[in-house]
């Protein structure tokens, strides 16, 4: 049985800056105001600017509101700035806002003792899609004629791409026609299968509220519960039961996005190199011979948390200096993460080669994790599968003598 | 327990490019890079060099505090009592005698009060930097060709090309974020012809034609390739007709050239000359990148003249993803030519003469500003007796490194203003500590005439200052004539928006923009300029104008004492003489020494196994070197990087060009090499 409620701000002024009811802004502010955490960790636009979005520590509440809204052109890597430019949060309680992916790695990075979950309370954005800022500078000008700055808003709905602008106009455009076109969202995007974060403590979105300035709260943990009930014990939002009606086309959107994602993965897994081992081999070995050992992939998978990673040239075992690197670079990562991955996208976001390091990372999972049953990023209880050894397997493995 | 974090918007420290990058700054230390995605240049993507780029702040060493050699060795003392000596020592000489070396990692802002300083209280012309070194020859060419030495389209459009030719220039290893450009062109079926004696990375990795020339080879083989498209009528003729001059000459030394002597020349057979030719013509756009291996030669000027032959006869130029684009090595390489802190011009490429100098002391408000050309680098070591160096390291980039010691110790007065210890810095008598890239404020060029803002993401270590600070306060000290007080950096550019008319429409407000704005940019609502060109060349007539060029061998030929071509270039590792890469953790580990590449031959056949310790010899000196044994250099060549001071390659080269370029043939001398028993 869900547990979800639709909620909106008390606050006035949070309901002038928000979108949907300022229910996250909201929350994380009572976090802060009500000493439950020591910071927020969430996104902002830059000095205001959409295509800049940044990580934001905020420790004042009234500071919260900078990172109102939802900016769909930023995809920077919150799991990696909680991991290693807050060393894990091991000595702070952070609130962290953060689409799918983001929860996803956080919950991996947990597993791997790389992040305190129990100083962090997660509150998960649904999530359709990012594009990239660059390109959808680009796609405002080129497929949809507006002046990329003149935009407000972005919202993906209904398999439509809408922008609204500065004087209050909407322009939109089919995005399945759009990304045929080559614009649209970042590539793991469009192959996501997970758009509410039920791995986070709460889980919040616009699908169930039927058009209302509210936001559709699951409540998806002890925690989660905990934070809701304070939060609206202490005046800072209101709260309501949806109906069944719009519990049920909450569904359906899940399950139309899902529907979308699973065809993208068709297609750009086939994508790759044709049916036969020669010809896939031939073309792995021609798009890994553009690798400059920048290293961008590893820093930025949340799974590669290897601090003393066996790929750097320190170690001995991948020549050092040589580009492009033995092949056994590349594929050992891919090797490494495969079980894992969360289809972040990060990765590839950061090649310089434009290698496909996401999609091959994302195949492999797919295939991985329907033979072992494993769903990475889901559940905190579940231990990645090729680097743990259970209990059972482990007494069988004794057993048998090696 | 942290409480500051922020992502710090800034650009890449190295290259040219000007990739951007996210500085992440906790409690005001810079303790990570992350990607700048919405920037257009890298678009979030950066190569091992950008992704570490922060890390030789932090090295041991940074030079905190001015030192003064006394009795033999250096001892701190204050800004004031340095500032003053050399105040004292610059008042009483005589401009002829001094010579100011500067620096393509120094700011716009820092090369703007540098040339002022040294016009308007030297009254000295004597300027130069290290472009010396690698585009001094492009100036000349591409004026009398184009009538402009910048990079005519923009970084972003190069994709755009369905034919690129890369003239010694290694991009995957040199501009790994243009070859990204080339990636994405490859995808979209464009063709890739590299020309390098080398099978370099680029050659293996994104040629589909690789012309492996004969060393220094390049006018023979392009002027080959010009005859085939002559030849085959693949010219576009109403291009030729609208918008150039000289055809016919061209045509008719062509005509009287011998194919088959051209391919002997080059060492290329002449098929995959022709289809090289064939390609490019046929492509609807062309787009030439060249950099040092077409650069760095004695008949540098040449070749770059005979690139433009090709561009203006196939009508590739004016549009985007087209032109004769040289790659400028420098964070602000381009910036440099443009503030003008060099031997023949002012503030935008204003030549030195008594017209400018008028016009200059008129924005100035100063008199008697030098109105003869001055000295250029090479010249400056040989004749001045006192030298202020700054950010520069001739000890590791100047060719003849023995001669260039010699020349630095006999010096009167040696100043070096810097961020580390440089081999050149060990040799001075005053040193003075800067602050570095992400530690002040400043506007820099990339290669695409793209001007950037960087910022100060934290604190300079210690009393280092911004270059451009120090300046003034010498200014100061030695009454100079003319405006040294500005209150910030923003205040410098407010004036060369003044005095160097493509910067006039460029704001640091409208800087704030993601990849900055690309100059011409006239007014305040003026985008900025993405390709050049497109009306009309920047000659006189407007017109581009064909140069006809004949094969000139190298100036050291090779004989039997010194039977071996030894060339010189870069590791995607490192970055020119390793003061910043060879601090950071990653880039060292990966390529911690130097090394000499052998000819699997060759090596055979002088005793040389891989790994082995070697001797290189030159005229020049002697260096020792750990071999390389490969397929990928040619019979009779050896190739050095000249990253690694200790073994550096430069103690072997020499020979320069004369003028107006000066360049010394860094690509190209002659040297022999032996096992060391």
């Amino acid at each position: 049985m869900k547990d979800v409620y639709l909620a909106w701000s008390s606050d006035e002024s949070i309901l002038e800056r928000a979108e949907h009811g300022g229910v996250v802004t909201s929350l994380l502010k009572f976090m802060l105001d009500s000493e439950m955490v020591d910071a927020v960790l969430a996104l902002k636009p830059r000095n205001g600017n959409r295509y800049e979005g940044v990580p934001a520590l905020i420790t004042d509440p009234g500071q919260v509101i900078e990172t109102a809204g939802s900016l769909h052109c930023a995809s920077p890597n919150i799991a990696r700035c909680l991991k290693t430019y807050l060393d894990g949060v091991t000595d702070m309680k952070v609130a962290v806002t953060g689409k799918p992916c983001d929860i996803r790695a956080i919950v991996e990075l947990a597993k791997r003792k790389q992040i305190a979950r129990e100083n962090v309370i997660l509150v998960g954005l649904n999530c359709t899609g990012t594009l990239p800022p660059a390109a959808a500078k680009r796609m405002c000008r080129e497929a949809f004629g507006v002046d990329p700055d003149e935009v407000t808003a972005e919202d993906i709905e209904d398999g439509r791409l809408t922008l609204t602008l500065r004087d209050g106009t909407e322009v939109s455009r089919d995005l399945a026609l759009l990304e045929s076109e080559g614009y649209g969202r970042r590539e793991n995007c469009q192959r996501c299968d997970v758009h509410i974060p039920i791995m986070a403590d709460l889980a919040c979105g616009k699908w169930g509220t039927s058009g209302g300035n509210v936001t559709c709260v699951e409540v998806c943990s002890q925690s989660g519960s905990d934070v809701l009930a304070k939060a609206v014990g202490a005046g800072a939002l209101e709260v309501k039961r949806p109906s069944s009606e719009a519990l049920q086309v909450r569904e359906r959107r899940d399950k139309e996005a899902t529907d979308a994602a699973k065809a993208w993965q068709e297609r750009h897994f086939a994508e790759m190199g044709g049916s036969s081992s020669e010809q896939r081999l031939a073309y792995w070995t021609e798009q890994f011979s553009q690798c400059i050992k920048c290293f961008a992939c590893k820093d930025a998978c949340p799974i590669c948390y290897c601090t003393d990673c066996y790929l750097e040239a320190d170690r001995g075992f991948i020549a050092a200096g040589q580009v492009p690197p033995d092949i056994v670079f590349p594929i050992l990562r891919t090797v490494h993460v495969a079980d894992s991955c969360i289809n972040c996208g990060q990765c590839q976001d950061a090649c310089p080669s434009e290698l496909p390091l996401s999609r091959l990372a994302h195949m492999l999972n797919v295939e991985i994790g329907a033979v072992l049953g494993y769903h990475s990023g889901m559940d905190i209880g579940a231990p990645p599968p090729l680097s743990a050894v259970p209990e059972d397997e482990l007494a069988m493995l004794v057993a048998a003598g090696t | 327990m942290t409480m500051m974090l922020e992502y710090v918007p800034t650009v890449c420290p190295y290259c040219g490019c000007g990739c951007g990058v996210h500085l992440v700054v906790r409690d005001g230390r810079i303790i990570g890079v992350e990607p700048w995605k919405e920037h257009p240049v890298n678009e979030g993507k950066n190569c091992p060099k950008g992704r570490n780029a922060f890390e030789f702040l932090y090295a041991e060493g940074r030079l905190e505090r001015p030192l003064v050699r006394e009795n033999g060795s250096l001892q701190e003392t204050s800004w004031e009592k340095a500032l003053e000596m050399i105040a004292e020592r610059l008042r009483d000489a005589d401009p002829g005698s001094v010579g100011l070396i500067n620096s393509g990692k120094l700011t716009n802002e820092d090369l703007y009060v540098l040339q002022k300083l040294a016009r308007c209280a030297l009254k000295t012309n004597n300027m130069d930097n290290c472009s010396r070194f690698c585009h001094s020859t492009t100036v000349p060419a591409l004026v009398s060709t184009v009538g402009s030495g910048v990079m005519p389209t923009s970084q972003t459009d190069i994709a755009q090309a369905d034919c690129i030719l890369l003239a010694g220039v290694n991009v995957k290893e040199t501009y790994p974020l243009i070859a990204r450009r080339i990636i994405r062109a490859k995808q979209r079926g464009t063709r890739v012809i590299v020309v390098d004696p080398r099978r370099t990375v680029t050659a293996k990795v994104l040629a589909d034609i690789h012309l492996q020339l004969r060393p220094g080879a390049d006018v023979a083989l392009v002027n080959a390739m010009v005859k085939t498209i002559v030849e085959e009528g693949l010219e576009d003729s109403d291009f030729i007709a609208r918008r150039t001059k000289g055809v016919e000459e061209l045509r008719a030394y062509l005509a009287a050239a011998d194919m088959d002597e051209l391919a002997e020349v080059a060492g290329v057979p002449v098929h995959a000359i022709r289809e090289a030719a064939r390609t490019y013509a046929r492509a609807e756009r062309g787009c030439i990148l060249y950099n040092a291996g077409i650069a760095q030669h004695a008949a540098g000027i040449g070749n770059i003249k005979v690139l433009a032959n090709l561009a203006l006869l196939t009508g590739n130029y004016g549009r985007s993803g087209t032109g004769v684009n040289p790659l400028r090595g420098h964070l602000n390489g381009e910036g440099f030519g443009d503030m003008g802190p060099l031997a023949v011009f002012y503030p935008g490429f204003a030549p030195v003469n008594e017209a400018t100098a008028a016009r200059f002391e008129r924005h100035w408000g100063v008199v008697g500003l030098p109105s003869e050309p001055g000295m250029s680098y090479m010249d400056m070591m040989e004749k001045c007796d006192v030298l202020y160096v700054i950010g520069a390291n001739p000890m590791a980039s100047a060719p003849d490194t023995g001669r260039v010691a010699a020349l630095l110790a006999s010096k009167e007065f040696l100043v070096v203003q810097d961020i580390f210890m440089t081999e050149t810095a060990e040799l001075a008598d005053v040193i003075l500590p800067a602050a570095a890239w992400a530690e002040k404020e400043g506007t820099v060029t990339e290669v695409d005439r793209r001007v950037q803002r960087i910022g100060k993401a934290v604190a300079p270590p210690g009393e280092a200052r911004p270059d451009w600070k120090v300046f003034c306060e010498l200014a100061g000290m030695m009454d100079a004539e003319g405006e040294f007080d500005y209150g910030s950096a923003e205040e410098v550019f407010e004036e060369i928006r003044r005095t160097v008319p493509q910067y006039a429409g460029i704001t640091y407000e409208r800087l704030e923009r993601a990849g900055g704005i690309q100059w011409p940019c006239p007014s305040e609502d003026h985008p900025g300029t993405e390709t050049m060109f497109v009306g009309r060349f920047a000659t006189p007539d407007g017109l581009g104008h064909f140069q006809v060029v004949a094969y000139e061998e190298p100036v050291e030929m090779t004989d039997e004492e010194y039977p071996y071509v030894l060339t010189n270039g870069r590791l995607i590792f490192h970055y020119h003489s390793g003061t910043m890469s060879r601090r950071t953790k990653r880039l060292n580990d990966e390529a911690p020494s130097g090394f000499v590449e052998l000819n699997t031959q060759d090596a055979r056949e002088t005793g040389i196994e891989d790994g082995n310790e070697v001797r290189v010899k030159s005229r020049r000196g002697e260096i020792r070197a750990t071999a390389r044994v490969t397929d990928d250099i040619r019979r009779g060549m050896l190739f050095m990087p000249w990253h690694f001071t200790e073994s550096g390659p430069n103690t072997l080269t020499g020979p320069c060009a004369g003028p107006p370029s000066k360049m010394p043939e860094f690509k190209f001398c002659a040297a022999r090499i032996e096992a060391m028993r």
